[in-house]
């Protein structure tokens, strides 16, 4: 595999992560909770993907339209419900919470689907460009824009619309937002709705590149943390930022490791940039760039 | 001296006597056995935990990393020829040596970003263990063809279980356990107050893996199987952390009740549907978070706390 097409598949890599991560980040930046159940929800996404096309022959390509909708929704109860009494506790209670909803969602998944592999074959799936020894699967394209897409309309609902500008004002300073009349607790379950939501499209779209059984997404989450932590937490330009130097170090890294030796890099790259910049994470936070 | 305080001590040292006269009262019991030698195993690992998780408040999702270090180091001793019962210092060494070398730099995170790194560190152990096939025997793992006697197997999980919490028992009345109490509720704070916090965090830490080490080591001699998936896996991990929140963090007998919990549903559920088990213990962990985060030991408390008060108010209105 030569340079150019390492890098162009790593960048494809880096819209599917950053799509995945910006849930995270956008919780994380309005309700300063880590989402522990991330993962749970990227995989009931790519379920439901797979479910309405087993069960209804529903396109999978069009899947997104009602995931994203229903997982909003889904995120908002769910913040009304539960997220709503620990916001305002010490981290690790809604770190526990979450880990519980994790919890609930992987073997609820197990009991209705049963821990086989899934996976998704239309033939966008297995369609690829080549051209000499470039191949890039359409599938990783096709991803990539929708991805990508979803995370322009969301930064420009961020910043253009009194909604969005409300989130991130919250981001910023949630006592000054709500000295300035904003309902911090409405804007809290709209932003957790939106994270969710960003979730079920990630999902849906993971399924149309990877197979997947009730524990997928563990391995994903982490790598999220890591763009989430790499970039700085609630920024977009920092999530982008983060999925780009994952997505390089992967790609470049499979050089000179074995394949199943992959996933230890955004680990290692984890551990070692929380070691690293503890003060940088924390200047970030105080500094609170908006999102 | 109260009442209490001398019938407890009476209370714990009555149940340790039954404890040990089971298997010689019962040889034959050996559903008993099996299930009593569990709740010992996984007690004394869930009150390890609650050393570095409720005494010192800092949430490891990776403590299956220190049983599966010690699961190993006595499996592939025992390999080479070392009788089992030489492994167990061992393995709860490497498991305690491991944990500083996590542990010196994990430390320097706070809270959540400490839990998060913890999860890293789980996975990166696993995929070591899992790709380091030379040592660890890779996906297939490493097997023995007969272990110690049942009896003596419970003994020795009774003997660490007693351990655990005995040590238990004694930091949350020593300087020690302030220091980590302190650590808990505000790091900054203790430190300005002198309280070394990366030191007793990390002693806390080491002492928790030691004992969680060793528990492993009785785990590899019990199940004579020892893989990746097994030891490293994520139920593993989830067993850990649920355990004593269940029964109560932060709590000495807490995490002893939790181990209960988690072995009876386990039993229960487990064998009628797979993951039922799992989708019960993410029930109780959400309603425990939202509804009584001291776990059972705190819904007790609050309960008899409640009669007491109606008791006296009883005694109020009687006098009138």
């Amino acid at each position: 595999m030569d340079t150019l097409s390492t890098l162009i598949s790593a960048i494809l890599v880096a819209g599917l992560y950053a799509t995945m991560s910006y849930g995270l980040a956008l919780i994380y930046g309005v309700l300063k909770i880590v989402n522990l159940a991330n993962a749970g929800f990227l995989m009931i996404g790519a379920y439901a993907t797979w479910w309405m096309w087993t069960a209804f022959g529903f396109n999978p390509l069009l899947a997104p339209l009602v995931i994203v909708p229903v997982f909003f929704l889904i995120g908002i109860a769910m913040e009304r419900t539960m997220i709503q009494r620990v916001v305002d506790q010490e981290p690790i209670i809604s770190l526990l919470l979450l880990f519980g909803v994790w919890l609930v969602l992987q073997n609820v998944a197990y009991l209705l689907f049963t821990g086989d592999t899934r996976s998704i074959t239309i033939p966008l799936t297995d369609a690829v460009y080549q051209r000499g020894d470039i191949v890039i699967p359409w599938a990783r394209v096709y991803v990539f824009a929708v991805g990508t897409l979803a995370l322009v309309a969301m930064q420009l609902f961020l910043t253009r619309t009194q909604l969005g500008r409300a989130i991130r004002s919250i981001a910023q300073d949630r006592d000054a937002a709500r000295l300035v009349g904003i309902d911090v607790k409405r804007v809290n379950a709209i932003a957790f709705g939106l994270g969710i939501a960003l979730l079920g499209l990630g999902g849906s779209l993971l399924s149309l590149l990877y197979s997947f059984d009730p524990d997928f997404g563990r391995t994903l989450t982490l790598k999220s943390f890591c763009i989430v932590v790499l970039g700085g937490l609630e920024s977009f330009v920092g999530v982008a930022f983060g999925s780009i130097a994952l997505a390089l170090a992967e790609a470049f890294g499979l050089r000179y490791m074995p394949a199943s030796l992959q996933n230890l890099i955004s680990f290692v790259l984890l551990v070692v940039v929380l070691i690293a910049f503890p003060k940088g994470i924390a200047g970030l936070l105080r500094r609170r760039s908006g999102v | 001296m109260s009442r209490v305080q001398v019938a407890g001590p009476l209370i714990a040292a009555a149940a340790l006597l039954c404890a040990v006269a089971v298997p010689f009262a019962f040889p034959h019991a050996e559903y008993v056995l099996d299930v009593l030698f569990l709740i010992f195993l996984y007690g004394a690992m869930s009150a390890a935990w609650n050393i570095i998780g409720g005494f010192a408040g800092q949430i490891s999702f990776g403590h299956a990393a220190f049983l599966g270090v010690g699961a190993y180091a006595t499996m592939i001793l025992w390999g080479e020829g070392w009788s089992p019962w030489a492994t167990l210092p061992v393995a709860g060494g490497l498991a305690a040596i491991f944990s500083i070398l996590v542990g010196v730099p994990s430390f320097r995170l706070r809270g959540p970003y400490f839990s998060i790194a913890t999860i890293g560190i789980g996975e990166a152990t696993r995929l070591v263990a899992l790709n380091w096939s030379k040592l660890t025997g890779g996906a297939s793992g490493l097997t023995m063809a007969a272990g110690p006697p049942p009896q003596i197997q419970y003994l020795s999980a009774l003997a660490v279980c007693v351990a655990a919490f005995g040590i238990s028992w004694w930091i949350v009345q020593s300087r020690f356990g302030f220091a980590l109490a302190a650590i808990k509720q505000d790091t900054d704070a203790a430190q300005t107050l002198g309280v070394d916090t990366t030191l007793f965090k990390t002693l806390a830490l080491a002492l928790s893996a030691a004992l969680v080490g060793i528990a492993g080591s009785i785990y590899a001699m019990h199940y004579l199987y020892v893989s990746p998936d097994s030891v490293f896996g994520f139920s593993t991990a989830i067993a850990l952390v649920i355990m004593p929140i269940i029964g109560g963090v932060g709590t000495v007998w807490g995490p002893l009740i939790g181990a209960v919990v988690y072995t009876f549903i386990r039993e229960q559920f487990a064998v009628k549907l797979a993951n039922a088990d799992l989708l019960a213990f993410g029930l109780l962990l959400v309603a425990i978070v939202l509804f009584e985060p001291k776990g059972i030991v705190g819904a007790w408390g609050s309960v008899m706390a409640r009669r007491a008060f109606r008791k006296r108010a009883a005694g109020v209105a009687a006098r009138g």
